[in-house]
């Protein structure tokens, strides 16, 4: 009985000793120098203006990344991109990443269309955000869960 | 002294014509170091090594800027559209945290 609750009480102790480090690691791992959390970094772009959530703006990610250091991101934004109405910037962004940016896209009416795709990594599972400014200033914005199984970052 | 890196340029279709709007894609090999990972080998920390600002132009005039991040996908992949309105040069300058810069330039020729 008392060997039983010895070994029971090891096991709890070492799983306990496995975990907590990774965990930790985990959360440290993920910053760096210049990080800028997700609230940060949208203050950063926006000054603290609007954003409106807006079908305009179709944000395209997998539902569950393979890889989580390799994951397609694609922005699609309607708009006729002439020289009065067009895409200004698209901004992507991840919500849990140390580094909460991933790229800043500025467009002008000579690309044609308010489109951006690139590969980010993603440390968990959490939301891709698509924050969209439009030339008259206006800040649209889309997000969607991506399932994280192998974190991208370490 | 920035060693030359591979990259590619190439248009989506790859035949076009003048009024229509391409695809541009450019991709690049560069490791993309977060600066938070170690060398397997050495057990040293990789120092953040990363693309942070590119710029694409046509015929010397930019049209589409970007700052990107760390969490950029290594050997990183980037698309965005173009408008065809007739034959020109399209150049995709980059530059990283270490200040390498590099360039890559590819002919935009449309059918007709």
């Amino acid at each position: 009985m008392k060997r039983r609750i010895f070994l029971k009480s090891i096991c709890t102790v070492s799983a306990i000793a496995v975990t907590a480090p990774s965990t930790l690691l985990a959360k440290e791992a993920m910053k760096g120098e210049n990080a800028l959390s997700y609230d940060a970094a949208v203050m950063a772009i926006t000054s603290g203006k609007a954003v409106t959530a807006s079908d305009k703006v179709k944000l395209v990610v997998p539902e569950i990344a393979e890889n989580g250091a390799v994951v397609p991101v694609k922005v699609h934004v309607e708009s006729p991109m002439t020289d009065t109405d067009y895409v200004k910037a698209i901004h992507v962004l991840s919500s849990k990443n140390g580094n909460a940016r991933c790229a800043d896209v500025m467009l002008t009416p000579l690309n044609g269309k308010g489109y951006f795709a690139t590969r980010v990594k993603l440390g968990a599972t959490q939301d891709v955000v698509a924050l969209v400014e439009m030339s008259d200033g206006t800040f649209l914005r889309a997000a969607k869960s991506v399932k994280v199984t192998i974190g991208g970052c370490g | 002294m920035a060693e030359a890196r591979k990259s590619m340029i190439k248009f989506k279709p790859k035949k076009f014509k003048v009024g229509d709007t391409i695809k541009v894609d450019f991709i690049v090999i560069h490791p993309m170091d977060t600066g938070l990972k170690k060398d397997k080998k050495t057990g040293e920390i990789k120092p953040a090594h990363f693309i942070d600002t590119i710029t694409f132009s046509l015929d010397g005039k930019p049209f589409t800027t970007m700052k990107v991040w760390e969490t950029v996908s290594t050997n990183p992949y980037f698309s965005v559209n173009l408008k065809v309105l007739g034959k020109g040069k399209v150049t995709v300058e980059y530059s990283d945290n270490t200040g390498e810069k590099n360039s890559k330039s590819k002919k935009l020729k449309p059918k007709g």
